[in-house]
């Protein structure tokens, strides 16, 4: 996929991000009562707009500007855009996702180390059991004595399951 | 002096030193990895200083930032990667100087330069938060709404490659605080019923998602990870630079230092532009300037002392009129504000003894900048050996600890990897991150001010256009995008090579 092509994508999404968030604004937040009052639903409604009209901007300077490039075949559009890693990215979400939940399920000296092993075996394919054990305790009680110990933030507790 | 001497005592306690010191260690190892910058640091800090006093809280972040500015230098001298954006420039000459077998000069030169940077930016910020404050102390909400736009135009228009997509960025910031319950009439917006919406979503929690998941992700990913384990780092101590070199470039350090901070007082610029054009600037005026890109000490001492140097300007807006001219300083605005104190033209007045203790805090983070690569520097490169995707696991469970303290909840945790993911995206379709923070930090002033103004005229716009405060800040903002979409659209013809101008 070329720069332009990435462009002509996030162009259309965020015009129709744009013009959504506008539609829902207007739907859903009362406007002003006049008299000097602006109301709650100027601004939002402004900011979806200025994102509208600016990704319409951007969606149509890059179709026209592609045309041009195609022709001339030497242009910044050649350049190899960054990949997007999709896998790794919902990957990461869904651990933080389970982090958090196990993290009010069964507190932090249980989430933090079983996270931190899946994390390890799952994404980083990690297999020596000494850097597995070594890295999800190592991190669960550094964590555990600085914070909740030297520094006297609350880390959570379970709800299911209390330890510590 | 009385003010002064109260903000002596509050920071020279133990804890106040330590939490500085901690500040300056954290910044340096994380200025100093590439690809974890001192934004994540701070993001990650943020959290820890919940519980402290004033002083100690902001000197930890201050001693983050400060650290984090200078520790770029390391990798950027020994391995040739800088550790962050700003210290790019620094690798032109640093790197080949460790070729040659220089590194202990290089280094112990631009932790010196660094420092002088960083304290003559100080001395300047000093006196021009003082009179800027002073200036704006007759500022009302137009004024400010007109301040606050000027502010903005300069960051969409500066950080990225593209003002479109930098004003882009900014839209999407300045929407993205919208939601929840409104400050004046108290009407909820866009929370679709949701009770957790309704107080918006949480700035710290946002900025932890922005800055730290995208490098979870990429470290994850496998890719980007230069292979730091393979290069060697050659067994290296700061050797300090003899006075005669440092009185013999004396007056390029001053200039550079000039430049850094009037760069820095600019919002939306930053170290990475700094130091390019100090290295530039350098270049000009050398009598040599072939040597130039081989080893030429002149090229670390430029770079260094611009980029320390814009510390102390980036804090004149900041401090002077409640402004983040970038995404570490809009971390330290908010680690302010949960302290209470908000920094703008009042912030002498109700504040004087924090402001000065803050002054303290940086001379005392040099101090503790230059004791710790001096000292330390044989132990902490030993760092720069960690695989990246291990300190990434260490990062995600800072990064939970950091979201759920906020406010004990585990929706914040939900949110922070969402706003993360949806970062990484967008800095891979090229969508600069700085103008979202900056868009979010600004948005509710924005409109507070705006609303709070046309209720002040009953409606009329009288008020904008009569003052000429406004006219003049409205003017520059528009004469701030029109010169950047003069330049986008001279430039457009030809292919220019792209550099990274943000730390974020």
């Amino acid at each position: 996929m070329t720069n332009r092509a990435q462009d002509i994508i996030v162009g259309t999404v965020l015009f129709l991000v744009g013009a959504g968030w506008t539609w829902l604004v207007i739907d859903s937040i009362p406007p002003g009562f006049g008299d000097g009052e602006v109301g709650p639903r100027a601004f939002p409604m402004a900011f979806g707009l200025i994102l509208t009209v600016f990704s319409a901007i951007l969606l149509m300077t890059r179709i026209a500007t592609g045309a041009e490039t195609a022709l001339a075949e030497a242009s910044e559009d050649q350049d190899i855009p960054n990949r997007l890693d999709w896998g790794s990215a919902l990957l990461v979400l869904g651990q933080i996702v389970l982090y958090g939940f196990l993290l009010e399920k069964i507190g932090f000296l249980l989430a933090t180390p079983v996270v931190v092993l899946l994390v390890m075996i799952v994404s980083l394919r990690v297999r020596s059991l000494r850097k597995l054990l070594g890295m999800s305790l190592g991190l669960t009680v550094g964590c555990w004595l600085i914070f909740e110990k030297l520094l006297g933030i609350y880390l959570a507790n379970g709800t299911w399951l209390n330890v510590g | 002096m009385d003010v002064f001497l109260q903000a002596l005592a509050l920071s020279f306690t133990p804890m106040a030193i330590a939490s500085i010191g901690l500040g300056a260690l954290v910044g340096l190892v994380f200025g100093s990895i590439p690809g974890l910058t001192f934004t994540v640091a701070l993001a990650l800090a943020l959290p820890i200083t919940f519980s402290m006093d004033p002083v100690p809280a902001i000197g930890l972040l201050l001693g983050t930032y400060i650290g984090g500015m200078t520790g770029g230098s390391v990798s950027a001298i020994l391995l040739g990667i800088p550790g962050t954006p700003s210290a790019a420039a620094t690798v032109l000459d640093g790197y080949p100087m460790t070729k040659q077998g220089k590194a202990s000069i290089a280094l112990g030169t631009a932790v010196i330069v660094s420092v002088f940077g960083g304290l003559f930016s100080l001395f300047i910020m000093m006196v021009s938060v003082d009179l800027v404050s002073r200036l704006a102390i007759g500022f009302g909400p137009a004024e400010i709404f007109a301040l606050v736009l000027f502010g903005m135009s300069t960051i969409c228009g500066l950080c990225g490659n593209s003002l479109l997509k930098g004003l882009i960025a900014g839209a999407l910031g300045l929407m993205i605080m919208t939601v929840g319950l409104d400050a004046i009439d108290g009407v909820p917006r866009m929370t679709f019923g949701s009770i957790n919406l309704l107080q918006g979503v949480n700035l710290l929690v946002a900025m932890i998602g922005l800055f730290a998941v995208p490098f979870i992700i990429e470290a994850f990913s496998g890719r980007g990870s230069q292979d730091l384990q393979t290069t060697r780092v050659a067994k290296v101590r700061a050797e300090l630079p003899s006075l005669k070199l440092l009185f013999g470039k004396f007056s390029l350090m001053l200039r550079c230092s000039v430049l850094g901070t009037g760069i820095g007082a600019i919002p939306g610029t930053g170290g990475a532009i700094a130091s390019f054009l100090a290295y530039d600037h350098a270049k000009r005026f050398s009598k040599k300037p072939e040597s130039f890109g081989k080893g030429n000490i002149e090229g670390v001492i430029a770079p260094e002392a611009a980029n320390n140097s814009v510390t102390g300007g980036t804090l004149i807006p900041l401090l002077s009129l409640g402004i983040p001219g970038d995404p570490a300083t809009a971390i330290v605005l908010a680690g302010l504000m949960i302290h209470g104190i908000t920094p703008g033209p009042a912030l002498f007045m109700n504040h004087a003894v924090e402001v000065y203790g803050m002054y303290v805090a940086v001379v005392l983070a040099y101090v503790w900048v230059l004791g710790l690569q001096l000292m330390g520097i044989r132990i902490f490169v030993h760092v720069l050996k960690i695989p990246r995707e291990m300190l990434a696991v260490a990062v995600l469970v800072l990064c939970a600890i950091g979201a759920y303290s906020i406010r004990n909840s585990a929706f914040d945790i939900y949110a922070m990897g969402a706003i993360g993911v949806l970062a990484y995206v967008l800095v891979a379709v090229r969508i600069p991150i700085t103008p979202i923070i900056l868009g979010m930090v600004l948005g509710p002033t924005l409109e507070n001010e705006f609303r709070t103004a046309m209720m002040l005229s009953e409606g009329s716009f009288d008020i904008f256009l009569t003052s000429p405060t406004f006219l003049v800040f409205f003017a520059l903002a528009l004469l701030v995008v029109s010169l950047q979409v003069a330049a986008e659209l001279k430039l457009k013809k030809k292919t220019s090579e792209r550099i990274e101008m943000t730390d974020a």
